[in-house]
């Protein structure tokens, strides 16, 4: 059976079909889990900061007239939410860097060889603390690029800016980063 | 600004592949000959592959299920009316477009203030009653009164009798109209 495409779900649901609703959700919902994660870096929050964005997108569901694709709008919410508790983010995101290593060995991701693995640590901590460093449009960019894999059009629709931007911003936010982590690379 | 400084501004977007043909080209070919911007690219490229599996080992299995159950919960919860209107208005006046609005109104009052002081009555769409009135007793001890309109910066100077002293003068009565 064919899916069901996004448009034809978000129309279900803007007659009211809460099902239709849930169904967008469930195909979205790990992938911008990931991006709020990415931009948050503490779980806690993240789990809120999803449910908020999940719930605005339900609320503004009306107002959306497929002028972009739905995952596009969904991350745009997404990305927002999380940007603008991300500015007023008081936990400290140490506390999520310093489980990574171990969330990491836990799923054998880390480099079998002693050497290359404390290296790899090493550079893995460093990396975590720079991206914690980056400032929360960086930072969000980079989470959009890296992890999500999007275009940088898709990516200055989610972000609301133009192709230019996305493409500054990156910059930056790897030239940030590969000055931090030069002595790793 | 050099050539290797140009390309490498444009080296992340070239392996990303959102440059252009010639733009593309630009830096490939740069790239065959220049040994600095090629160990620039080996970094940038470590950097993403670190970066990826960085961001990817925050995969967590969540719960979708109990995710869902307090979203629902939450979307049918009848919010009180205070939250709804600050569900509207909150992004209104969180906006950038508001930011400007709070300086202009303060401005405006000052302005209206201001201009109020130096022309007086410039906001009044009708001639104000900005008469002065006084009453005085002339050389022949009549009554006068004396009106001056500030805006045509005349003075009226109206003579009446005064009812009591006219019948005790005169014998006249006190019906007469002002006199000018």
């Amino acid at each position: 059976m064919a899916e069901v495409s996004d448009w034809a779900l978000v129309e279900k649901c803007q007659a009211g079909d809460m099902s239709a609703f849930q169904e967008l959700i469930s195909r979205y919902q790990q992938k911008i889990y990931m991006v709020i994660l990415g931009l948050l870096r503490n779980r806690e929050d993240t789990l809120e900061v999803a449910q908020e964005a999940f719930f605005r997108a339900y609320r503004k569901i009306n107002s959306f007239q497929g002028g972009s694709s739905f995952y596009t709008w969904l991350y745009r919410i997404a990305v927002n939410v999380a940007i603008d508790a991300q500015r007023r983010q008081k936990r400290n995101p140490l506390e999520f860097r310093e489980s990574m290593d171990g969330i990491m060995e836990e799923r054998n991701e880390v480099a079998k060889d002693p050497s290359a693995d404390v290296h790899d640590k090493e550079l893995r901590a460093k990396l975590n603390q720079a991206i914690n460093e980056l400032s929360p449009d960086h930072r969000a960019v980079i989470v959009l690029r890296t992890l999500e894999g999007l275009s940088y059009k898709e990516i200055g629709e989610t972000l609301g800016c133009s192709e230019g931007t996305v493409m500054s911003r990156l910059h930056y936010a790897r030239k940030k980063l590969q000055e931090k982590l030069r002595a790793f690379l | 600004m050099s050539t290797c400084e140009v390309i490498r501004e444009s080296l992340g977007a070239w392996l990303d592949g959102e440059l252009s043909g010639a733009a593309a080209d630009t830096v490939r070919s740069h790239l065959q000959t220049c040994l600095a911007c090629g160990q620039e690219r080996r970094q940038l490229e470590k950097l993403d592959i670190t970066l990826k599996s960085v961001l990817e080992a925050q995969t967590i299995p969540f719960h979708a299920e109990s995710i869902w159950h307090a979203l629902r919960q939450r979307i049918e919860t009848k919010r009180p009316w205070y939250v709804e209107v600050a569900a509207w208005t909150g992004p209104v006046l969180r906006s950038p477009s508001f930011a400007w609005g709070v300086p202009a109104v303060i401005v405006l009052l000052l302005g209206t203030i201001y201009l109020d002081s130096i022309l007086p009555g410039w906001n009044s769409g009708s001639p104000r009653d900005n008469f002065a009135a006084v009453e005085s007793i002339d050389a022949y001890g009549r009554n006068v009164a004396l009106l001056r309109e500030y805006e045509t910066k005349t003075t009226v100077i109206w003579l009446y009798q005064n009812p009591d002293s006219e019948s005790e003068a005169s014998g006249e009565t006190s019906n007469k109209g002002p006199a000018f």
